[in-house]
């Protein structure tokens, strides 16, 4: 470690299983506040700082977090005497600490395991969410995963399966990771970011975010489709349907995402789209016929094929839980966007005429007089009601605060009777003691006088 | 709950050992293809036993050991916790014992020595937390240490337990009165235990004797590299 920044006062209070001066290098408020803001070259700034993730921005020495009770209830569901909360902090906090001593060495679990006094199973567990939430083990190279439950199998598969992607394809140089989507490019830094890193600011601080262009990564930066590939997607198109991991190997060299990709840019390429209407089937493969090659007819069969455009547009909307939803989808597909639009707009329109109509002939209709509100009533009414809200939640959170001091108080007596049970405890013992030896002493006695008695009776005699 | 302080007979309790985790002791140690793994932990029976082979697999990924460990020590680990659970359900009296402890261990260049009592009754007594305070107390830097004064603790009220199970049998097996087997289990014992009277009687005090103060401090040694290669060679001649 490079630095050696001092413990602030308030989390000082932590159990140290070594009394050697623990190397902290950073005070909590500092990792959370430099974690995922910067991202300095990797070679330097690595040993001064220690990253974790924002999303374990909750961590803090000396307390525990909802998100630990919830992930190891073990410790917290007081069903066994010597699995408190206290054996917990311990665990956790001497593996954290544990790890930043070997940072930027990773900590295995036997490293921990060696040094901890406990079963190893517990501690296993507590190693592992540790390593699931970032808090060891965490390089900034990872930075692109949310890993947040334990989810070791899904990052064990993902590992190998970025590798396996192809090769020719633009790394991002801040998470160092494949840009498959949109990425963001700046000639005057020479930086590559994909979208993820762009977005959360992962670049240093000299650069502005409006120096990035975004560069479109589809198949246009590849070698772009060529008639015979596109045949190929057609004709496994047909023969497959929307059985993509059969398609791809079809068309040789493509992966299924480019297949698809590409599929849905094609013009016409909608009209595959499987139909439980046969009719549309027939239609299909009519067109098919008609348009092999796609580059130039395709256009001109622009105006044409918007009408089946919006069909593939349809399936998002088909299956929301809501009926009218998917009604007005299904007939707003079918009639195209823009008249989709004007419609919509003459709805909402028709919709305050109505209303405004009803406000006009109300007459004595108490339901009408309610609806009838001007615009600035409404608004007073809305903002009446968002400052009801605030009330509740001030309310609330008030209420938490006073639920978490009276658990506190709750602890703390706990603590107390425990305290009381063992000096009571140990005061029945001392009595009990104190009768044995007292009936003891009893027994002397009597021996004592005895032996006198038998003595002076020798004397005597 | 159970009077304590009482020197009447106790009933036989079911075995478990007397602390309050109920951990078994776990020693291993395997060779393989001129490899050698030495090590000693804690383990909770009361976890699943798809555990083992977890931490079977982790302790080999670490540690960088042949994959050929993985089974070695899964089946170590189940042995032993075949043994203690055939233990599991059978009785021992704990009788008023209190027994010396030795602690006699070398972990890395830490070396300690001690003897301390330990009440065998209070099945609320906690050897991890012993450690750390020993630990603490003694300025103990290596953070090994911690772990193995408890393992040796519970490995000794581990090997006690199991001798209170087999004396419960042999008084019950000779047909001895009630109080008899009481008698047993107070005389029967390893010889080490005393009787908690036999401790506060009258004729001692409370006090220790001065000539018993050396054996019952702790006493922490820092060895070199060249004495402890030293004791690891000789260590390694004893054990052939």
């Amino acid at each position: 470690m490079a630095t050696n920044a001092p413990i602030p006062g308030g989390s000082s209070e932590i159990p140290p299983i070594t009394p050697s001066p623990p190397i902290i290098p950073e005070t909590p408020s500092e990792i959370s506040a430099s974690s995922n803001s910067l991202q300095p070259p990797p070679s330097s700034s690595d040993t001064d700082f220690i990253y974790i993730p924002s999303y374990s921005r909750w961590f803090s020495w000396t307390g525990i977090n909802e998100c630990e009770t919830r992930s190891l209830p073990e410790f917290f569901n007081s069903r066994s005497s010597s699995k408190s909360p206290r054996v917990y902090l311990y665990l956790r906090n001497s593996i954290i600490k544990q790890y930043r001593d070997e940072h930027p060495n990773k900590i295995s679990f036997t490293d921990v395991r060696r040094t901890l006094v406990g079963d190893v199973v517990t501690i296993r567990r507590v190693f592992d969410f540790l390593d699931s939430w970032g808090l060891i083990n965490y390089s900034s190279s990872a930075s692109a995963r949310p890993l947040r439950w334990d989810d070791k199998e899904a990052v064990a598969s993902e590992a190998p399966s970025t590798v396996k992607e192809s090769k020719a394809k633009r790394i991002c140089s801040a998470c160092k990771q494949i840009c498959s989507v949109a990425c963001f490019a700046s000639e005057k830094h020479e930086l590559t970011l994909c979208a993820r890193c762009y977005v959360r600011g992962n670049y240093r601080i000299g650069i502005n975010a409006s120096e990035f262009k975004r560069v479109e990564l589809s198949e246009e930066s590849k070698t772009g489709w060529s008639e015979k590939e596109t045949l190929l997607l057609l004709e496994a198109v047909m023969h497959y349907g929307d059985d993509w991991k059969k398609v791809a190997p079809h068309v040789t060299g493509r992966t299924e995402k480019e297949c698809v990709s590409q599929f849905v840019k094609l013009p016409f390429g909608e009209q595959f789209a499987k139909d439980s209407d046969s009719e549309d089937g027939l239609e299909t493969f009519d067109q098919i016929k008609g348009s092999v090659d796609p580059e130039s007819e395709g256009r001109v069969k622009d105006g044409s094929s918007s009408p089946d455009n919006k069909r593939m547009k349809l399936t998002p909307l088909a299956d929301a839980s809501n009926p009218i939803m998917a009604q007005a989808a299904f007939l707003s597909a079918l009639a195209g966007t823009k008249v989709a639009e004007a419609a919509a707009r003459a709805a909402v329109t028709a919709l305050s005429d109505v209303d405004y109509e009803a406000g006009k002939n109300t007459g004595g209709d108490p339901n009408r007089q309610e609806i009838n509100c001007n615009d600035s009533e409404r608004a007073v009414a809305e903002a009446k009601s968002l400052i009801e809200k605030e009330e509740k939640e001030v309310e609330g959170a008030i209420r938490e605060i006073v639920e978490v001091e009276m658990m506190k108080i709750r602890d703390r007596i706990v603590h107390f009777e425990k305290l009381d049970l063992e000096i009571e405890r140990s005061r029945k013992q001392l009595e009990d003691m104190k009768n044995l030896l007292f009936t003891d002493q009893l027994n002397i006695f009597f021996h004592t006088r005895r032996s006198r008695k038998a003595e002076d009776r020798a004397e005597s005699s | 709950m159970k009077g304590s302080g009482s020197t009447g007979w106790k009933g036989p309790v079911k075995f478990r050992m007397p602390t309050a985790e109920n951990l078994v002791p776990i020693r291993l140690d395997i060779q393989y293809e001129g490899q050698r793994y030495k090590d000693a932990f804690t383990w909770n029976p009361s976890d699943p036993d798809n555990e083992i082979v977890i931490f079977a697999r982790r302790t080999v990924k670490d540690l960088k050991l042949p994959q050929a460990f993985i089974t070695q020590i899964s089946q170590s680990i189940q042995s032993q916790l075949a043994d203690f659970r055939a233990y599991e359900g059978q009785d021992m009296y704990t009788g008023e014992k209190i027994i010396p402890i030795k602690l006699d261990l070398r972990v890395n260049q830490t070396l300690i020595k001690d003897q301390f009592l330990w009440d065998l009754n209070n099945f609320e007594s906690d050897p991890e937390e012993f450690a750390r305070t020993l630990c603490k107390d003694l300025g103990v830097e290596d953070p090994e240490v911690g772990p193995a004064v408890a393992f040796a603790i519970r490995e000794q009220l581990y090997e006690i337990a199991v001798q209170s199970v087999s004396s419960a049998r042999e008084s019950r097996l000779s047909k001895k009165s009630r109080r008899g087997s009481d008698y047993g289990s107070a005389s029967k014992a390893s010889g080490l235990s005393m009787d908690l009277v036999k401790l506060f009687s009258f004729k001692s005090s409370v006090v220790r004797k001065r000539k018993d103060l050396d054996f019952y401090e702790p006493m922490v040694d820092l060895l070199t590299n060249e004495e402890v290669d030293a004791l690891e060679a000789r260590e390694e001649r004893h054990a052939r």
